[in-house]
């Protein structure tokens, strides 16, 4: 095997004409990448009014909150009676529970138990660790205080327990607001107009009653009494009114982190699908030349084991390209990114990103991966086509097309286009998850790794074929 | 010149790929076509009226992929040539190299004009049985298609020359580069890649940009018969572009054809 590698690699390495497809297809990632964050411009930071998260993202922290102060350790209990929409219809996340934060100001840190209509009970603290508990309807909720320690449980009788979720908030102050809190995030509609994807909001606001409210210890600090306020800047005004024993709290808005309307890191590696044609190009070639001029039966005669040369040319040219493609990814990045900051794309809107962080890291060594993936599926096509005309063309429609008319179709058929056609690679350059996640902007719903998996699994079907086909037909 | 359009017909007949190159313009194009439009339907806007769903370009949008086995047939009409060794003997056959480059521009053309229309027409027949079922009837604003209406015959005419353009670009560049990969993926490039990175750029002027400048969606500004405000080019004009950048393939190819060695 060690033989095969070096008489692939000679063969690769040896033709010039390659080796310059392959600086071209660093060249062109680098390039495009620059001339793409050249070209961007983002005034998000001239609008940009959210508040700052414990771990300085942006955050959404509106709500309305019927709330008291508690005094070192203690408990805060409600069973939700009901949730109804007041503004609008009743959201999927509209959330409405009892809540422990550290001030009124938002972005402060917090832990929350809440029940929501289409994703049932949550346990929530900082905008982060969403946990889900039980399901929808009547729920009892509880946020017990020991130290720093917050505890959240659910019951659907208000005697079993269950704790659904627990966080530690180090260095939280000995007297802490505690509440119950409703929020209503916009309703969005995603309609089709003028033959693409149009996007409409209208903030809503929802109503929840509380029955059963417990504090315990009740007097601490002595002499609490509850208040009510918006906490935030909720797009609508809210209430809460106390009747015995109980609350009704009407409010809008929404407690979550808000993503960045621009993903800069895939914005800087958008020269790979310019890349990717030179190296769709070399791993075709890689193979259908060796058919044109005969070389192939040469192969074939010095290593008759067939399935060897297909693994030794698929390694030898995977490996290239994941090494080119790695440097031109990684240049493409580290250059794009101060041009991008100048365009714009700065903190506090655009957090920096930073070869650190684990999402950057996997969208630019995902991206050499593809490269080398598509390479590999080049030379697979080219095996089971020999012909260089129709395997570049095959590849290529696969690999680009989807994208272009994903974009054209109606959301639901554009997704399933990003999920089966090998384009679906492409999700590994993705950092940040949307909220909203339209075909027309290049996001994929399913998450980085899910479509990785699906272009692994097409190449792996394509060299399962070119194996095939190469020991069964003449050479 | 007979002699030599003759000649070149003679070449492209007798290969079977062309054959299944011009059943795969037709097919592609009408198939695509067909499932995008199977796909929209009035219940995805706000009210069937308010949709504005430009159906025309939409029963044509096939062309995304029809193109391709366009740019192939041209593409491979000049480099097969240079691959066998063939150009020699036509080039001995046929010393004027401008008549070579000019009969084989028309024999690709006209053979591309003509499965173009055939699939044109086959993509407008699908159009007219499926886009009625999908809510977009005469009673909700969306007259049958129909070529006697002015912009739907524009459209419809327009994406044949679309078609006519694209092989001139690929046989342009197929000569000036003389290699089937090369070649290929130039015009693939130009084609596909500018539009999916004009789409991923941040910028709305950039973009507005560089889809005036790109091929494909300059070009298939031709297709547009509602909303003609919002393109980026109008029609014609985006034709235009697209002729800009055949023609300059094809006045590069024949410089290389005139200037180098066969």
């Amino acid at each position: 095997m060690g033989r095969l590698l070096l008489a692939e690699w000679t063969k690769l390495a040896s033709v010039p004409r390659w080796v310059a497809a392959m600086m071209a297809a660093v060249v062109l990632t680098v390039l495009v990448g620059l001339l793409g964050a050249a070209s961007s411009t983002s005034d998000a930071n001239r609008y940009w009014d959210f508040a700052v998260g414990p771990d300085g993202r942006s955050v959404r922290d509106d709500f309305h909150l019927a709330h008291r102060p508690l005094a070192g350790d203690g408990s805060v209990t409600a069973r939700v009676a009901s949730q109804a929409g007041l503004v609008g219809e009743l959201q999927d996340w509209a959330r409405a529970g009892v809540i422990l934060k550290e001030g009124l100001e938002p972005g402060s840190r917090y832990a929350a138990m809440m029940v929501t209509p289409g994703h049932g009970v949550r346990f929530q603290a900082n905008f982060a660790d969403e946990v889900a508990g039980g399901g929808t309807g009547a729920r009892w909720l509880r946020l017990t205080r020991a130290g720093s320690v917050i505890d959240g449980y659910e019951s659907v009788d208000g005697t079993a327990w269950r704790r659904v979720g627990t966080v530690d908030l180090a260095g939280l102050p000995s007297t802490v607001q505690i509440g119950l809190f409703v929020a209503s995030p916009d309703a969005v509609q995603v309609t089709r107009q003028f033959g693409s994807v149009g996007i409409g909001g209208h903030p809503t606001a929802a109503t929840a009653t509380f029955d059963n409210v417990r504090v315990e210890p009740a007097g601490s600090p002595p002499g609490a009494s509850w208040t009510d306020r918006d906490v935030g800047r909720p797009a609508l005004e809210g209430d809460a009114t106390e009747r015995a024993g109980g609350f009704t709290v009407s409010g809008s808005g929404d407690l979550a982190v808000v993503p960045p309307e621009e993903d800069v890191v895939r914005l800087s590696l958008t020269g790979v699908l310019v890349g990717l044609m030179a190296v769709v190009g070399l791993g075709v070639l890689s193979i259908t030349s060796e058919y044109k001029r005969g070389m192939i039966r040469t192969t074939f005669a010095a290593s008759p084991r067939r399935g060897r040369v297909l693994a030794a040319k698929a390694l030898v040219l995977g490996g290239a390209t994941f090494v080119a493609g790695l440097v031109a990814c990684l240049a493409a990045f580290l250059l794009a990114q101060p041009t991008l900051r100048a365009n714009g794309y700065g903190p506090p809107a655009f957090p920096r990103a930073s070869l650190t962080d684990g999402p950057v890291l996997r969208a630019v060594i995902g991206s050499a991966a593809v490269l080398a993936l598509v390479a590999v599926l080049g030379l697979a096509a080219g095996a089971i086509l020999r012909r260089s005309a129709g395997a570049i063309t095959a590849v290529i429609l696969l690999l680009v097309l989807p994208q272009l008319v994903a974009a054209a179709l109606p959301v639901s058929a554009g997704r399933w286009l990003q999920r089966l056609t090998p384009s679906a690679g492409f999700a590994i350059q993705q950092t940040v998850e949307r909220g909203l996640c339209l075909p027309e902007d290049g996001c994929f719903p399913e998450g980085p790794w899910l479509g990785f998996g699906v272009l692994c699994a097409y190449v792996a079907v394509a060299l399962a074929v070119a194996f095939w086909l190469l020991r069964r037909r003449d050479a | 010149m007979r002699q030599a359009l003759a000649a070149e017909w003679t070449k492209l007949r007798t290969v079977s790929s062309a054959a299944w190159l011009v059943a795969a313009v037709v097919g592609c194009t009408v198939l695509l076509g067909s499932a995008m439009t199977a796909s929209v339907d009035t219940s995805q806007c706000p009210s069937p009226a308010s949709c504005q769903e430009d159906t025309v370009r939409l029963v044509l949008a096939g062309v995304w992929v029809g193109q391709v086995a366009v740019v192939v047939l041209a593409v491979l009409a000049v480099t097969n040539e240079y691959d066998t060794g063939m150009i020699q003997t036509t080039l001995a056959a046929t010393p004027r190299r401008g008549t070579v480059l000019l009969a084989k521009a028309a024999v690709v053309t006209a053979t591309v004009l003509a499965s173009g229309t055939t699939a044109v027409i086959g993509s407008l027949a699908a159009g007219r049985a499926i886009l009625p079922g999908n809510g977009f009837t005469e009673a909700n604003g969306y007259p049958p298609l129909s070529v006697t209406d002015e912009p739907t015959l524009r459209a419809a005419g327009g994406t044949v020359l679309y078609l006519g353009l694209v092989a001139l670009l690929g046989l342009g560049l197929g000569t000036a580069v003389r290699d089937t990969a090369g070649a290929l993926l130039g015009v693939l490039t130009l084609l596909y890649v500018a539009p999916v990175v004009a789409a991923l750029v941040g910028d709305p002027a950039w973009q507005a940009r560089l889809q005036k400048v790109a091929p494909m969606t300059a070009g298939l500004a031709i297709q547009a018969t509602r909303g003609l405000e919002r393109l980026p080019i109008g029609p014609w004009a985006g034709l235009g572009v697209l002729a800009a950048w055949a023609g300059t393939a094809m006045l590069l190819g024949a410089v290389v054809l005139q200037v180098r060695d066969a």
